[in-house]
């Protein structure tokens, strides 16, 4: 399974090799999507962990026991399928490529596993079609 | 080959043979101008994307005691009541209280069949003693309510980039730092007047697809340059002719009246505009056939806000729809502002209409002008 987590480091833990630990004690390959990491600073690190589902739950624990923040990410960017018009401006400013236009219809699509929820494609959009799903 | 009335004709029977220009121009490129041409009677054009230069007139109905309309809101925007007692106009880009909600906003939730609050005072007269008034209106409470856009279906425009250091916020939407994007804002090959580079096929009084409903070409569009440099194809090289355009409101259709506004800049309306173009001549499907490689715009920087800004040169519209143009040796990625899906949607939807003969053309009452010079304001005095 996939799960997307935001963590928060206080400055005492920000030296841990954390996706090295994920990787190595629970087998989990961890996708680092957003992150804010400087020494003696609290540290942001947003992740799309994938891996097994119970060996996710104790990664969370053990995390958590480390001292580490760890929060879900339940928002996600939503397109309203009736105000959309396809014009593909918000493909203008998104960082990663998951919303695009295709090639032959140019109809918009949007892929939310490359997307890194950096909310640049909401004022953007000129019939506010895309909105923060909470 | 058949006149405008022959096609007509055929319109009536059924027998009529429509392509979009999307179809035609793949039937050019398979059989050739000469055998497409023995086989279609009509090609439908279409575009759907921001139109700032758009409005509606609005005739209210009189109140009893009369009122003469001085100022006016709907919705919170300012129309203009300088007509007559109850008649007003509301424009597309008019903002409301903050940028983000304006006229295309008002004129769209008409189209939807919401109801729009009204509130207006009046200039007190003998004739016309009421001092104010307030309401709800809808489409159905009032009577002529008409779009009336002064500039429409512009024929081409620019790319858009931004090469300062700070994020801009413009007609285009959001042009990001140091050639961070490129924004287009016209469907290219599938523009109706790109299709029809000369305006040989359509003319004052035209009837088109506005909105959803029946429009007429009006006139030539307020900034209409047909004068721009060309290609050997015909077709423009930046901005060039451009519509007024006319059509009732009451008939139109939310999926093609789309309020929007640009984040920072302010209001506008997403419009369908469908042309259709009679073949009357081999030399329309010529012109028609003409495809993104070989139709060009500018790429502008909108970082000088001046009237002339610098250009980077002349890319392709097969380049800017590929995703990505390559300027002074950058990598930049482009997103359009005219939803192409949509302009297709609309060139098949005139289409169906045309088929199954809910739509007949007309013969233009006179032509577009040719000839217009752009005139800048320098504050010059002329004596």
């Amino acid at each position: 399974m996939r799960k997307r987590v935001i963590l928060t480091f206080p400055p005492a833990v920000v030296h841990m090799p954390v996706t090295y630990r994920l990787a190595k004690d629970f087998n989990i390959a961890s996708n680092i999507l957003r992150a804010q990491v400087a020494p003696d600073e609290v540290g942001k690190l947003v992740l799309e962990l994938s891996g097994d589902i119970d060996q996710i739950e104790a990664a969370l624990g053990w995390m958590r026991d480390q001292g580490i923040g760890v929060s879900l990410m339940g928002h996600e960017i939503a397109i309203d399928e009736n105000l959309c018009v396809h014009c593909g401006l918000c493909t203008g400013v998104c960082p990663t490529g998951a919303l695009s236009l295709q090639p032959e219809t140019f109809l918009l699509q949007f892929r939310r596993t490359k997307c890194i929820v950096c909310e640049q494609c909401i004022p953007v959009c000129p019939v506010e079609a895309i909105s923060i799903n909470l | 080959m058949p006149s405008i009335a022959e096609i007509n004709d055929r319109i009536r029977k059924g027998t009529v043979r429509v392509m979009t220009t999307c179809e035609l121009k793949q039937a050019v490129a398979e059989r050739g101008v000469e055998r497409v041409a023995e086989h279609v009677d009509v090609i439908t054009t279409g575009t759907f994307e921001p139109m700032e230069s758009s409005g509606i007139v609005l005739n209210l109905g009189h109140t009893d005691p009369p009122i003469r309309l001085h100022k006016a809101t709907l919705n919170g925007v300012d129309a203009y009541c300088g007509i007559g007692a109850v008649d007003l106009y509301l424009g597309a880009a008019q903002a409301g209280e903050d940028l983000n909600y304006g006229g295309g906003h008002v004129i769209a939730a008409l189209v939807a069949g919401k109801s729009v609050q009204f509130r207006a005072t009046g200039m007190v007269s003998d004739c016309f003693p009421r001092r104010s008034f307030d309401t709800q209106i809808t489409l159905n409470s009032v009577n002529q309510c008409y779009l009336f856009n002064p500039r429409n279906a512009y024929q081409n425009f620019i790319v858009g980039v931004n090469g300062g250091d700070r994020p801009l916020y413009t007609y285009l939407g959001t042009l990001q730092a140091r050639l961070g994007n490129a924004i287009y804002a016209s469907p290219g090959a599938l523009s109706p007047l790109i299709n029809d580079p000369q305006l040989k096929s359509i003319g004052i009084g035209t009837r088109i697809f506005l909105g959803g409903g029946v429009g007429y070409i009006a006139w030539e569009g307020t900034q209409h340059f047909p004068l721009q440099k060309r290609m050997p194809n015909e077709t423009p090289i930046g901005p060039a002719a451009t519509l007024a355009l006319i059509g009732d409101l009451k008939q139109m259709a939310p999926r093609w009246v789309r309020g929007c506004r640009f984040h920072n800049y302010g209001p506008s309306l997403m419009l369908g505009v469908g042309i259709p173009l009679p073949v009357t001549d081999p030399s329309v499907v010529f012109a028609a056939s003409v495809l993104d490689r070989d139709v060009v715009a500018p790429v502008i920087d909108f970082a000088i806000p001046r009237r002339v800004r610098p250009s980077f040169g002349l890319v392709t519209y097969e380049q800017l729809k590929s995703g990505h143009i390559t300027i002074e040796g950058q990598r930049i990625r482009t997103a359009p502002l005219a939803s192409i899906a949509f302009s297709m949607q609309v060139a098949q939807e005139l289409q169906n209409w045309i088929r199954s003969g809910r739509f007949e053309l007309t013969e233009p009452v006179a032509p577009l002008p040719l000839e217009r010079n752009f005139l800048a304001q320098d504050q010059t005095i002329l004596r």
